[in-house]
């Protein structure tokens, strides 16, 4: 911008910066805090269909309606045990246990973060009110405080179910009566869900993680592949004048623009065992022994995705190439055609040369766009059979949504993060600065 | 141009094209076809032409309500994409900030995140501030993919407009901002709609964050409700077919106007020029 480094410039660069940052700050909010998140999720038993783990805590918690609910009963079951045991050690014991969890109990309730909460909580169970908001329902404890009533009330559950052997039906009853309020309350105290790494140990060494990391790479690789290599021979096939481009080029284009969700349910029904036309000609032709093949068996299902899938980037692949092959000028070739170079010289020493950029970065978007996918195999194959197409996409979004489970679909998350991340890391090495040429000005 | 086309030329373009179309050729032919023939054999022509399945199609789902739906969420996801942007990638192509490979580098990055690593925490935000089954609630996490999308067209597309034009409006005494909108603006308005047109299609296209977030069936984009035709014990190729037809239409229209800025836009980033 010239010379001028006065106030004008200044403002300039000021304003820049301002125009930059709200595309900043939305990807920051959601794409790198998402991410961030996933990560802090993994490593919690976070599950969302689990009153007590749907949320991730690192201290105890203690619901207070189910708390105040059984703590009701705790009195009235230990004492009927004690009349029942009268005059023996268990009367004792259960009376030495009803007297320790009384005093956590008290100590409790007037802890100064719970006392006016749990007042509140406690009069509304007694009128048989539900507690609906979360706020006034949970309260955080102490960890050490948390720890020791825990342990307490374990104790006593364990000291109550070991006594019903030795005893006749009635007081059998009552112990576990009480045993059973001992837990109630116990459950109320709800324990910190963060597990560490747990979740990764689990996932590194479940079979079905691997055979779905398997899928993935079989199918970026393949599919990547054959597009690159079929829509390259396209290109230099129709890399010349010809009538009828802007019919080549819709033609192109129109697999490209339809929604993956909507080619899958196109090639589901080609595919289809009885009626499908592509499975019917494979079988006419031998390709298959038979027309149910190819969604009913692992392998038939594999094809079949990839198939879609060159399908649907194959004809793209070939736009983006032929784009580049047109940027070279001619004289190379014309230089090269004087030394006495023949075609499979040229296209070594000039084409593929002067393309790589071009390939490299059509290669970097579409891997990675193969190693995420999602809609295409949940469409066509749900993963199926047995699991048998699952890429891992489809089993985080599993474990995420069918099983709503979101502390180990988000180890699921992370392992396609970091795939990705390792993916174009290798791409941008190879690459290098082209990628950003022409883009960033002065 | 080296080569001429010949007649064997042009035999492999008809039969690249047709094995291209033959999808969209089949499901059409089907879709016409009266639903009993359509599992009584392969036949490609039917004598008896319908419309009998383009209204089941209709009835049995709200199909123009997932159209409605799906051109809502892609047009505000448009807007909102591509205003921001723009912005962003002035300044990135134009003004003399710093960390510019910077700022492309966490672009470039955000457009490779793979969504299923944020769906769960995005799911979480939608739900809590209550926008699941609403257009804003598929707005917000397409920006993901969205912005850093037009960013990166819109930067080649910026870059290539002659420096010149700018000095001399700064030389005629017109603020940044002013520049930006009468100069820079217009100039790069058909790169701006090409982007524009990248952008739709990729929102009208998005698949795993319309299934989670949206899963009323009265909030459904054209991709899910599309693929929720199937019922588990039968599969309705007539409609199924007839619905893919009618959802095909809009965007082959889109394609057939616009393919020469669409090509335009797509090769904008991986050739140099």
């Amino acid at each position: 911008m010239g010379d001028k480094k006065k106030g004008f410039q200044l403002s300039e660069t000021q304003l820049g910066y301002l125009m930059v940052l709200p595309a900043l700050i939305l990807i920051a909010a959601v794409t790198l805090w998402p991410v961030a998140q996933s990560f802090w999720n993994s490593m919690f038993d976070y599950r969302l269909n689990d009153p007590t783990r749907n949320q991730t805590t690192l201290s105890y918690q203690i619901d207070l309606e189910t708390y105040a609910n059984n703590y009701f009963y705790i009195d009235r079951d230990l004492e009927a045990i004690e009349n029942e045991a009268a005059d023996t050690e268990l009367e004792e014991t259960v009376a030495q246990l009803r007297q320790e969890i009384e005093t956590y109990h008290d100590q409790l309730v007037t802890l100064p973060e719970i006392e006016e909460q749990y007042e509140i909580v406690d009069e509304m169970v007694m009128n048989f009110e539900p507690v609906n908001d979360r706020d006034l329902r949970y309260g955080s404890l102490d960890n050490d405080f948390a720890e020791g009533y825990i342990s307490l009330l374990e104790d006593g559950q364990d000291e109550l179910l070991d006594a019903i052997g030795d005893h006749d039906e009635e007081m059998e009853s009552a112990l576990s009566a009480g045993a059973a309020s001992l837990t109630s309350l116990d459950r109320s105290l709800i324990r910190p869900n963060f597990i560490g790494l747990q979740n990764y140990g689990k996932y590194l060494t479940d079979a079905r993680m691997w055979s779905a990391m398997w899928n993935t790479v079989f199918f970026t690789v393949v599919s990547v592949f054959f597009e690159l290599t079929i829509g390259l021979a396209v290109a230099l096939i129709i890399n010349r004048a010809f009538i009828g481009r802007g019919a080549v080029r819709a033609a192109v284009l129109i697999p490209w623009a339809i929604p993956t969700a909507v080619s899958a349910m196109m090639w589901n029904y080609l595919y289809d065992g009885q009626s499908g036309v592509v499975a019917h000609y494979f079988e006419q032709l031998g390709l298959i022994s038979d027309a149910s093949v190819l969604l009913s068996t692992g392998s038939g299902a594999m094809f079949s995705i990839i198939l879609a899938d060159v399908w649907k980037t194959m004809p793209y692949m070939a736009l983006l190439l032929l784009a580049g092959l047109q940027t070279i000028p001619e004289s190379l070739y014309e230089a090269a055609e004087v030394d006495g170079a023949n075609r499979i010289q040229r296209f070594i020493n000039i084409t593929l040369p002067m393309l790589k950029s071009a390939i490299l970065v059509a290669l970097l978007f579409r891997t990675l766009d193969a190693f995420r996918v999602f809609d295409l195999i949940y469409v066509l194959t749900g993963g199926g059979p047995a699991n048998s197409t699952e890429s891992i996409s489809v089993y985080a979004y599993q474990v995420l949504f069918a099983q709503s489970n979101f502390g180990e679909g988000s180890v699921l998350s992370v392992i396609v993060f970091l795939s990705v991340a390792l993916i174009s890391i290798i791409f941008i090495k190879l690459i290098g600065s082209d990628l950003f040429e022409g883009k960033t000005g002065k | 141009m080296r080569k001429r086309a010949g007649v064997s030329f042009y035999i492999f373009l008809s039969l690249f094209i047709f094995v291209i179309m033959f999808p969209f050729l089949w499901v059409f032919l089907t879709s016409i076809k009266p639903p009993i023939e359509i599992f009584a054999g392969f036949n490609w022509f039917t004598t008896n032409p319908t419309l009998q399945s383009y209204i089941n199609a209709i009835d049995t789902r709200p199909l123009f309500l997932y159209m409605w739906n799906s051109i809502a969420v892609s047009t505000l996801t448009t807007v909102i994409a591509i205003s921001v942007a723009s912005l962003a990638a002035y300044a990135v192509t134009r003004l003399p900030i710093k960390f510019k490979g910077t700022i492309l580098g966490i672009v470039l990055a955000a457009a490779m995140f793979p969504q299923i690593a944020i769906i769960s925490p995005i799911f979480n935000l939608i739900q809590s501030l209550g926008l699941r089954n609403s257009y804003m609630g598929l707005v917000i996490p397409y920006i993901t993919i969205s912005l850093p999308l037009a960013i990166w067209i819109l930067a080649t597309f910026f870059k290539k407009i002659p420096f010149e034009l700018e000095e001399s409006a700064k030389l005629d005494g017109a603020t940044p901002f002013q520049t930006f909108r009468k100069i820079i603006f217009p100039l790069a308005a058909p790169g701006v709609f090409t982007t524009a047109i990248l952008v739709f299609i990729a929102a009208w296209n998005e698949y795993l964050f319309a299934l989670t977030i949206n899963s009323d069936d009265n909030w459904r984009t054209v991709p899910v409700g599309l693929s929720m035709y199937q019922s588990q014990y039968t599969i309705p190729w007539g409609d199924i077919t007839a619905a893919t037809v009618l959802v095909t239409i809009p965007i082959v229209v889109v394609v057939l106007l616009f393919q020469r800025r669409i090509v335009a836009g797509l090769t904008s980033g991986s050739v140099k020029e």
